[in-house]
């Protein structure tokens, strides 16, 4: 599975565009076998990118592509096929158990009017089990607390099983324990089933230690898009974020950290 | 129940009768009905078992319609009148009867059918935007659109109500609600469109139960959000409009069975939509049954349901919420 981005524009007013362009002629690909992070303060368009990639958002002007075909001629059944996600807003309206909101996850895979079959109860069980909330299936969803609730997401959306897997801050209401168990999840997936990953994150430090590749966001615009290694910089952090830090490559994570003073 | 329905009335009939009647008619219509009281066999077949029919149909219906409402608003208060159809209905009800359409009888239901769909049209026209479709049809949106439309055409009712002098009772009472003098093709009309609407609805349990994950989760797991939404708002809103054109409007079935049901199968609309559908029927059975047969006046259905709902909603509520 490859993803290309062609000179890909996006605004959510049509009418102002180009004034309140939120994604500006991006241009790049994502392979197969690689975890991708996005970083980028807030407002910077990481969301918006992930969002047009499953074909939440139509892009104003460009293409993009998985595999050689454009996502707008995909079914969308085919795209669910493809592309999962665990967003951030995991607000759910009715009081739905965890095993039934992870059960949805098979959704693409079930014709309509027939119950799951014992396959995809026998996945969603799998990944209940990954995702440690085994213990919680028969707990309704609106009574967990936020972490749950996001390990419920990420389970459903594992159980999506897709070949491209997105993350937007799905981790961001997780204990370490939990973060760590779940990233463990996705690196393994990525070098084993060769799945593409692609998460948001706000933790540089995470994102340097488990991403392969780093694509730094600002404004719409790319300021910075390749190895981990190789883009974090003191120069970056300080054009993107605005604060002072130094970067050091660490011995016992194996990837460069940001330290930040106090001022 | 429909069999006991249909034997209270002013005129008491033993089940015994009826269940022969019925067998009798159905199994040979030809042949020759003389052991049967020819005024029960008339009772029977033109009065209560269409009455009966229709009301179970409306009941259905409205719990059908009030499950989409809920389900695709994410609202566990909205019921089939949120979007103003009820008012659309009256307002077109209350024309008819004022320009004194109401003798042919066919042409005040026609009417308020018209009214009901009219303000729907108009309410998914002030909500909807073709740059952002998505934005546009969201609860928020339709629900706001839905207050003004109906909050301009109960003015209008007023209106209508202030000028139609003598016939102001007439309107009163068509907005109460009645099943008296339905009809068999009541009966079959009721009966396609809930037929139609049981077929959507249960085509769409799934991306419905979706929609509950928010609208970006749903997407990526492949439901065609506008689409969805828009079949099920249009086929919610038909259903609660011929509802109202039959009988009125029937307040309270709507809202208080899908919660009610919800509480028992939970929210999956696999299981939500049948058994409302079958509570609903069963209850507005039982309001009917006791507003013709149990109380000494027939008062009309529309208040008794509320009456009654009303309280029983208040006690499971405050239990449920607190508990």
């Amino acid at each position: 599975m490859r993803i290309a981005l062609h000179n890909l524009s996006f605004a959510y007013d049509a009418d102002s565009y180009p004034a309140g362009m939120v994604i500006k002629d991006f241009m790049g690909s994502f392979m197969a076998g690689a975890f991708y992070s996005v970083i980028g303060p807030n407002g910077s368009g990481k969301t918006t990118l992930l969002d047009l990639i499953f074909g939440f958002l139509k892009p104003i002007s460009g293409l993009i592509e998985i595999d050689g075909t454009p996502v707008v001629s995909l079914s969308k059944k085919a795209l669910a096929k493809a592309v999962s996600i665990a967003s951030q807003d995991h607000a759910v309206n009715f009081p739905f158990n965890v095993k039934e909101i992870v059960v949805m996850g098979r959704h693409p895979y079930i014709p309509r009017f027939s119950p799951p079959s014992a396959k995809d109860i026998q996945t969603a069980e799998e990944k209940m089990d990954l995702c440690g909330i085994t213990h919680l299936q028969d707990r309704k969803i609106n009574e967990l607390s936020g972490g749950e609730r996001q390990r419920c997401m990420f389970a459903r959306a594992l159980c999506q099983d897709t070949p491209i897997l997105l993350l937007d801050e799905a981790f961001s209401n997780m204990d370490i324990h939990h973060t760590l168990q779940m990233l463990q999840q996705v690196k393994h997936s990525v070098k084993e089933k060769n799945r593409l990953v692609i998460s948001v994150f706000h933790d540089l430090n995470l994102a340097s230690t488990w991403s392969d590749d780093l694509l730094v966001l600002k404004k719409g615009e790319v300021k910075a898009f390749g190895r981990s290694m190789d883009v974090l910089t003191e120069e970056i952090i300080k054009e993107v974020f605005e604060v002072s830090s130094i970067v050091e490559y660490n011995e016992y994570v194996h990837a460069k950290q940001v330290y930040y003073p106090i001022h | 129940m429909i069999f006991l329905s249909l034997s209270m009335w002013y005129i008491r009939i033993p089940l015994t009768d009826i269940f022969h009647i019925i067998i009798t008619k159905a199994a040979s219509p030809v042949q020759d009905l003389q052991a049967i009281n020819e005024t029960h066999l008339a009772v029977i077949m033109d009065v209560r078992l269409p009455r009966i029919l229709s009301c179970a149909g409306v009941g259905v219906v409205l719990a059908l319609s009030g499950v989409l409402f809920q389900g695709i608003l994410l609202n566990p208060l909205a019921d089939p009148y949120t979007l103003g159809v009820s008012a659309g209905a009256a307002f077109g009800a209350g024309i008819a009867i004022l320009l004194n359409l109401g003798n042919t009888l066919v042409s005040v239901p026609a009417f308020a059918f018209a009214g009901a769909c009219l303000t729907l049209f108009m309410v998914i026209f002030l909500s909807y935007s073709a740059k952002n479709p998505m934005a546009g049809l969201s609860s928020n949106n339709l629900i706001l659109s839905g207050v003004i439309v109906a909050a301009i055409l109960s003015a209008g009712i007023s209106f209508l109500k202030f000028i139609a002098n003598e016939q102001v009772s007439v309107i009163i009472f068509w907005l109460m609600g009645s099943f008296a003098s339905k009809t068999w093709p009541n009966v079959s009309i009721i009966t396609a469109f809930l037929g139609a609407g049981f077929f959507i609805s249960m085509f769409f349990a799934r991306d419905l139960n979706l929609i509950s994950l928010g609208s970006k989760s749903a997407a990526s797991l492949g439901v065609d959000l506008k689409t969805v939404t828009l079949i099920l708002l249009l086929s919610g809103s038909l259903l609660a409009a011929v509802c109202v054109s039959i009988s009125g409007i029937i307040g309270f079935v709507g809202l208080l069975v899908p919660h009610m049901v919800r509480f028992i199968t939970g929210p999956d609309n696999r299981k939500l939509i049948p058994l409302s559908m079958l509570a609903g029927a069963i209850l507005l059975l039982f309001a009917d049954t006791v507003t013709r047969a149990v109380l000494p006046h027939e008062i009309p259905i529309g208040v008794l349901t509320a009456l009654t709902g009303g309280p029983v909603f208040c006690w499971i509520f405050k239990k449920n919420r607190f508990k």
